[in-house]
This record gives C-alpha cells, sequence and structure tokens, in this order.
C-alpha cells in the first residue's frame, strides 16, 4: 500500500517540468518573437527577392511600366529581406565564435559584447520584413462592429455572453478605443443590465479597430460551474462573437468626391471623354451645334451621353454627375454582396456549436486557451477585465491570422507562377 | 452631300412636322432634334419677356419663321442670339463670326497652364488679334480669374470690324455684370489693322494700324501672351470645304485673309501669320497662341515660328488637355499635344517657357558643342584638334564639370586662351 494519496498524472508532471513552463511562456515573449521570422513569411519573401531579380534582368532590356511598378512595389521587400539575412548571419557567427573553444578571451569578450548590438539589430530587421511583407486588410483601418450572441447553453451561455460583452467594454476603455453600445437586449427582451444577454452589438470607433478586433471573431466557450447550477457540476456553454467592419454611410455623401474612398469617386484618367468632333475641317470651316459629350469609365465599362444643353461643358458636368451616381450605385451593390459573403463566412450558421471554438474560458483551471495560435494563459481574471493578458492572446492570434494570410498568398501565388513557367 | 433618305424624312415627321426641315442643316435626327428642343425654349422665352411688356407674341408663328429660316441654313447661333463658349455665354450677331468650341478649348486649355504657372508678372498682359464677339479674351479672364486672383489682368481685344467691337464691348458689359466679383482686371476692345503697314499712307477713316493704334490709345507696347484666332481660310478651301451656313451666312471678312498678289493658292490662308509673328515681336510677348485650319497649315505656321526664334514651337489639337492616342506625337520635329485635328500652334520665347513648363529647350536639346561654338566663336577663337575635341578658353575651367559630366563634351584646356583677346 501506498503512503500518499492519489494523485493524478498530470499534476504530477506539472510538479516535475516546472523549468519547461518557464521556457514555454519565454517562447511567447516579445523579445524572443520578434527575433525570428514565420517560415511562410520567409518563403514568399525569398520568392519575391528572385522575382525581383527577374523583373531587374528584364528592365534592363527595355522599359515596360507594369514591370517596373512592380519591382517598386518589391524593392522594400528586397531591402529588408538582405538586411536581415545580414544580421542573421553575423549573429551566427558571433555565436559560433563564442561557442567554440578555440577563441582567445579577448576576442570572446568583443564578440559577447557585439552580440547584444546585433540582436537588436535582428530584431528590428524582422520586424520590418514581415511589416513589409504581410498583407494589410483591406478593411483593416475601419471601425468595427462586435455583436455578442449567447450560443449552446442556455441561460449560462447568455450570463457569459453577458461577461464577455462586460470583457471588450473593458478591453476598450483600457487601450482608449472609443465604443458605444448600440444594441443591448436581454433575455427577457428588455435593456435592463444584470439579467442574462440575449444580444449586443458594440461599435468600436476608433480606426485601426477592425485590425485589431478581427481576431475575436467565432465561438467562445466557457466552462465553468454556472451560478444556475446547484449541484456544483461543471457545465461547457458557447457565445458567438461577430466582427464586421462598419463602413460608415455618412462619409460616402455626393460631397466628397475628391476623397477616393468615397463611392462617388472616379479616378479621371479612368474615363474617356469623347465630345462630338466636326467632321472634316473644323474649326472655322463648319459651324456645329452639336455638343454632346460621352463618358465612358474605362474599368467597369459604363458609358453616359448628355446633349440636353448647347453649352458642351455644361453637358460634360451634367455626364459626370450622372456617371458618379451610376458608379456609385454599382460599388454600393458590390459592396453589400461582399458584406453578406464575409458576414457568412466569418461564423457559419452550422458553426455555433461547442466543438467550433476560437477560444476556451475555464473558470477551473483559471485557464484561457486560443485554440488557433494554441497560446494558453492562466490570469483568467485578468482577461475578463480586458487586462493586459487579454491583449497578449489577442497579440498571439492576429500572428496566427498573419501566417494564415501569407500561407494563403503563398498557395495563391504557386499556380501563377506555374502557369508562367 | 448625300441625299437624306425618304425614310428618315418620314421617321421625322412622324415626331414632328418641323423636323424634316431641320434635318437639312442637321443631317442627322437627334441634332435636329436636340435644336427644335433649344429654338422651342428660345421661342418660349422670348414670349415670357415680350409679356412682361405687355405685349403678345404668337409663339408657333414664331418657331415656324425661325425653323425656316433654320433650314435655309441661317446659323442656329444668330437666330438664337448667342452661343456658349467654354462656361460663358456669348452674344452672336450676324456679321460677327460664331466662337468655336475648338478655340474655346486651347483657349481654356493655355489660361490653365498660365493660371497655374509660378513667376509670373504682377500684371499679365494678354493681347487678342482679330477678336470678334471678344470671346477669347472674357473666357481667358473668366478661367485665369477661377484659378488666381493675385495677379493684375490686362486684357485687349483687336478688331478690324466696328460691328465685332461694338459686340464685343457688349459681351463685356452683360458678362461683367453677371459676374461682380472681377476686379484688377482691365478689359479693353480697340479697332485697329493688324495687317497695315504703319508706314504706308492710308485713307482717313479706316483703321490705323496695330502699333499706332496702341500709341494713340496710351496702352502699354509690351504684352506677355497673344492670342489670335485670324481669318485662315483660303478662297478655293471657302468654296469647297466650308459648310454652307458658314459660308453663306457668316462674315466672309472673319473667314478669309485679303489676298496678296502672287502667292500660291495654298498660302492664301497664311496671310495674317507673317503679320501676327511681326506683332509678337513688337510687343515681346512671350507666349503665342495662333489656331489655324488643319495640321497642314499647322507645320507650315510653326515653321514660320521657328525661323523667327522662338524657343519652342508646338502643335495643339482640337482636346489639347486629353492624350494624343492617334497623330504621331511629332511631325518634323515639333511635338503634338492632344486629341483631334491639328487646331492651334503655341510658341514661346523666354519666361513662356516656364509658364508652360516647359524645359528652357533651347540649350539642352541643341548639342552642346553647337551651343558653344555659336556663343564663343565670335568672341573668342577656338581650336579644334584633330580628334573632334574642342579647345576652350580657361576661364571655362570652373565648369568642367558640367561640360564634361553633364553633357559629355570632349574638351581640352587651351594654355594660352586668355590672352589672345586680353
Amino acid at each position: 500500500m501506498r503512503a500518499t494519496p492519489w494523485i493524478c498524472r498530470n499534476c504530477l508532471s506539472r510538479i516535475a517540468r516546472p523549468a519547461n513552463r518557464l521556457r514555454s511562456s519565454r517562447f511567447q515573449s516579445t523579445a524572443s518573437t520578434s527575433e525570428s521570422v514565420p517560415p511562410a513569411l520567409l518563403s514568399r519573401a525569398r520568392s519575391i527577392a528572385s522575382e525581383h531579380k527577374q523583373l531587374t534582368e528584364k528592365l534592363a532590356d527595355g522599359f515596360d511600366t507594369r514591370a517596373a511598378k512592380k519591382l517598386g512595389e518589391y524593392s522594400a521587400v528586397v531591402t529588408a529581406l538582405k538586411d536581415w539575412e545580414k544580421a542573421k548571419e553575423s549573429v551566427t557567427e558571433l555565436t559560433s565564435l563564442i561557442h567554440d573553444p578555440t577563441t582567445d578571451p579577448e576576442l570572446l569578450a568583443l564578440a559577447s559584447d557585439d552580440l547584444d548590438a546585433t540582436r537588436t539589430q535582428l530584431a528590428n530587421a524582422s520586424s520590418n520584413l514581415t511589416t513589409s511583407l504581410v498583407p494589410i486588410h483591406p478593411f483593416a483601418h475601419l471601425p468595427c462592429l462586435l455583436e455578442i450572441r449567447p450560443g449552446a447553453g442556455g441561460s449560462e451561455a447568455a450570463i457569459f455572453a453577458g461577461d464577455l460583452l462586460r470583457m471588450y467594454q473593458a478591453f476598450c476603455n483600457r487601450n482608449d478605443f472609443r465604443s458605444n453600445l448600440l444594441k443591448y437586449e436581454n433575455v427577457n427582451g428588455t435593456q435592463e443590465a444584470g439579467i442574462p444577454l440575449s444580444e449586443a452589438v458594440l461599435e468600436i470607433d476608433s480606426e485601426n479597430a477592425y485590425g485589431v478586433f478581427r481576431s475575436e471573431a467565432g465561438v467562445h466557450r466557457v466552462q465553468r460551474v454556472p451560478a444556475t447550477e446547484t449541484k456544483g457540476r461543471t457545465h461547457t456553454s458557447a457565445a458567438s462573437v461577430h466582427v464586421l467592419p462598419s463602413l460608415q454611410e455618412s462619409s460616402l455623401g455626393e460631397n466628397d468626391i475628391d476623397d477616393p474612398e468615397s463611392d462617388y469617386y472616379i479616378d479621371p484618367k479612368e474615363v474617356k471623354l469623347e465630345v462630338m468632333r466636326a467632321r472634316g475641317a473644323g474649326g472655322q470651316h463648319v459651324n456645329t451645334t452639336e455638343s454632346a459629350v460621352r463618358l465612358t469609365h474605362i474599368p467597369t465599362n459604363t458609358s453616359v451621353s448628355m446633349q440636353d444643353s448647347r453649352s458642351q461643358p455644361k453637358n460634360k458636368e451634367k455626364a459626370w454627375v450622372l456617371l458618379r451616381s451610376r458608379l456609385a450605385q454599382l460599388r454600393r451593390d458590390k459592396r453589400e454582396e461582399e458584406m453578406v459573403a464575409m458576414r457568412r463566412s466569418v461564423v457559419g450558421v452550422a458553426r455555433m456549436g461547442r466543438g467550433d471554438k476560437v477560444r476556451t474560458y475555464n473558470w477551473g483551471q483559471q485557464r484561457v486557451t486560443d485554440h488557433r495560435s494554441g497560446t494558453t494563459v492562466h490570469d483568467l481574471d485578468d482577461v475578463m477585465q480586458g487586462g493586459q493578458t487579454l491583449s497578449k492572446v489577442m497579440e498571439s492570434v492576429r500572428t496566427w491570422l498573419m501566417e494564415k494570410d501569407v500561407e494563403a498568398l503563398l498557395a495563391e501565388d504557386a499556380p501563377a507562377r506555374e502557369g508562367k513557367k | 452631300m448625300p441625299r437624306l433618305p425618304n425614310s428618315l424624312l418620314r421617321k421625322a415627321r412622324n415626331i414632328n412636322s418641323l423636323l424634316p426641315a431641320l434635318l437639312g442643316p442637321c443631317r442627322d435626327l437627334t441634332s435636329a432634334q436636340n435644336e427644335l428642343r433649344w429654338l422651342r425654349e428660345h421661342v418660349h422665352k422670348e414670349a415670357k419677356r415680350r409679356s412682361k411688356k405687355g405685349d403678345t407674341l404668337a409663339k408657333a408663328d414664331l418657331l415656324k419663321t425661325l425653323v425656316e429660316c433654320r433650314a435655309k441654313g441661317f446659323p442656329l447661333q444668330y437666330l438664337l442670339g448667342s452661343e456658349f463658349f467654354g462656361d460663358l455665354e456669348i452674344e452672336c450677331r450676324p456679321g460677327v463670326l460664331i466662337p468655336r468650341p475648338e478655340t474655346a478649348a486651347s483657349v481654356t486649355h493655355l489660361a490653365k497652364l498660365i493660371g497655374s504657372a509660378q513667376n509670373l508678372p504682377t500684371e499679365l498682359r494678354v493681347l487678342d488679334l482679330c477678336t470678334g464677339t471678344g470671346c477669347i479674351p472674357l473666357l481667358f479672364q473668366n478661367e485665369f480669374r477661377s484659378l488666381r486672383d493675385n495677379i493684375a489682368l490686362r486684357l485687349l481685344g483687336v478688331d478690324i470690324s466696328r460691328k465685332a467691337i461694338a459686340l464685343a464691348i457688349r459681351n463685356r458689359r452683360r458678362l461683367h455684370q453677371s459676374n461682380k466679383d472681377v476686379y484688377k482686371t482691365a478689359t479693353a476692345f480697340m479697332l485697329a489693322d493688324v495687317l497695315s503697314n504703319p508706314f504706308a499712307d492710308s485713307a482717313i477713316d479706316s483703321p490705323l494700324p496695330l502699333k499706332s493704334a496702341l500709341n494713340h490709345r496710351r496702352l502699354p507696347a509690351f504684352w506677355d501672351i497673344l492670342i489670335s484666332n485670324p481669318p485662315y481660310i483660303s478662297p478655293d478651301a471657302f468654296r469647297t470645304t466650308t459648310a454652307r451656313s458658314v459660308r453663306g451666312f457668316e462674315p466672309r471678312l472673319a473667314l478669309v485673309p485679303p489676298q496678296e498678289a502672287g502667292s500660291s493658292h495654298v498660302e492664301k490662308g497664311d496671310t495674317f501669320y507673317p503679320a501676327i509673328f511681326q506683332a509678337a515681336k513688337d510687343t515681346e510677348v512671350k507666349v503665342v497662341l495662333l489656331e489655324v485650319a488643319d495640321l497642314d497649315q499647322a507645320l507650315r505656321v510653326a515653321r514660320m515660328a521657328q525661323m523667327r526664334n522662338f524657343d519652342g514651337v508646338e502643335i495643339w489639337c482640337d482636346q489639347p488637355d486629353q492624350v494624343n492616342d492617334s497623330i504621331p506625337e511629332a511631325s518634323h520635329g515639333i511635338p503634338i499635344v492632344g486629341q483631334g485635328n491639328g487646331r492651334s500652334v503655341v510658341c514661346w520665347q523666354g519666361i513662356g517657357a516656364e509658364w508652360l513648363e516647359k524645359k528652357a529647350a533651347s540649350i539642352e536639346s541643341r548639342p552642346m558643342k553647337e551651343v558653344l561654338e555659336q556663343t564663343l566663336a565670335p568672341r573668342f577663337e577656338l581650336e579644334r584638334c584633330a580628334d573632334d575635341t574642342v579647345r576652350l578658353p580657361r576661364f571655362l575651367f570652373r565648369a568642367r564639370t558640367q561640360l564634361v559630366d553633364e553633357w559629355g563634351l570632349p574638351v581640352k584646356w587651351s594654355t594660352q586662351g586668355d590672352k589672345k583677346k586680353s
């Protein structure tokens, strides 16, 4: 018979490996992650560098506007990659010098002095490389709407949804995001607080909000003993979070036709202007009353002609107004389609259960795990108060999303390059 | 001219009984419909004006008379009494040339270029020869003022026809009334003869030559910009290529230049240009914009300008603000700008190049060696070496980096170059 009480294997192993945990948490710390570049990014950078080289050779033979433009886009990546490789090389050289037993002590001192500076250089270079490579989400700069709804799990899910809402509100307050509760409805259908939540829409009205909160979309799972539970059993419930970019209609008015963001903006270079030219000589030879003007927007092949007024400039003005409103209509329709597609893709109707979770909040273990990036943190209270720990988790998810984006880009590029060959 | 098909006439009659008559001058249904609409609007306006005076007007009768006139080829602009020239509505009367949209396009383009230029004088002086309705100075002022209001403008329109001057003055008054914010602008119209020689004897009541008229009116002798849409149609072309409404109803004085004996029939249209270039020289203008009939005449005029030592010459087409897509971009070394037929010739000298954002082409486009030889040779003895290099005087030594590196000029340094002349 054993004298000691039974202890579960997990707990034993945790006692046995405190050092392990330390190291693993250091892996997540900012200092070490910024030094390394995700392999997907690195391979993309290399492929861009090789393409850059080809383009340079091509341009040496003859000028091509498109190639030159592409070259300009790539050059930032190529220089960043060069810097990074240089820094990486010197770091490996220095480390090998330090580890080499035959190095004389004077050189060793010099090398170890240098190592720190080179490390910071490498960190800078790799952050440069990542920023130059990562495709920025087209809506990342926009404010966003965060919608929280309880999923599977009945009233416990509704209570958890309320917790999530408070968590995000606290996060916004701490990080200086302007937030605004657009809609709040509890399970009774009223707006009274303190009763389990049935739906809430939080508008985060700061720039770049969509880029920050994009990582939050998905099903959040909670494992705890609910307040409603009488027998002390742990329940697993879920709440869903939708994050949508908020395209403000007010900013797309007819007034700001010079603003490229506006629906009414048209690049004058994309429009072909045709006026009715006199047949033959023109000038003093003929005396035309034709004042018709036709505008054609080349990318969309939309054309507008106008001949109401005897004054050509007036016809032109009217034609521009008409062309603008037609294109704006087209763009609005297209954007609405995109929004519908995005809403479907964020969380499909079928994927709202406990299984398709993106993150788990476990009260029993005081743990929060994000299932996409594989990050686990143990300060649940700080997370639920929207503190530093939550930002850490969100940061890790953003990194993961970025890597996914780059992988998708690589996958997109691969067939294109095959095709070229 | 091809006959109008019966089907078209029938179709027009089904729409409106007045349309078939308008198809004659218009040639197609949509423009005939447009003209009918404009005529009808004019009749309504006229009727309203009359009823204010307590008079009455038979609208249908007036419309019918107007359509009949138009069917004979009488220009619509004379019937309606105005024509749109750029953004302006210019009054038109028989006896004065109707402003053309092509002229508006090139004047607008020029005004935009000048309006956004640096280094303009505090008073910009614009001279328009053969002004007609006065449309060019009025439009230039309108376009220029929309861009700049810190520069005073002085505009002068010159014409030989008393009718034209009277109409131009009327147009100025009307436009300045509707447009109150015109300040620091002086627009004048003056009767003068561009072609006549100031030293020749002239009849007592004939218009003064340009130079004498400027003196007489105590107007400045020196100007900055010269614009002109002179008569440029040769008598042959007048008979064959002009439209019927132009030939029959617009003043021949404004279309066909007076003939000099002995000029070939092609060049009979070019009579005005040498006189205008002479005026440009006398008034020391920096930019000249001349309207011409077609690309051939444009090339003839451009060559004339080159002979007169302008720093640069360009040909503008009907739409100079559009990108050239069809015609070759240069002909005989003269760049062609814009879309459409060759329409005007632009030349510049001195600071005019800067206003039009042209490089000082005089030095950079010509081979440096040639320039140096031309400018230095009269004053210094340049030694030519066997290996095609030039020995330059040593005072140019400080400019050697530019000479050798930028212009690739092979240079050797004379040891005694300075002594020769000093």
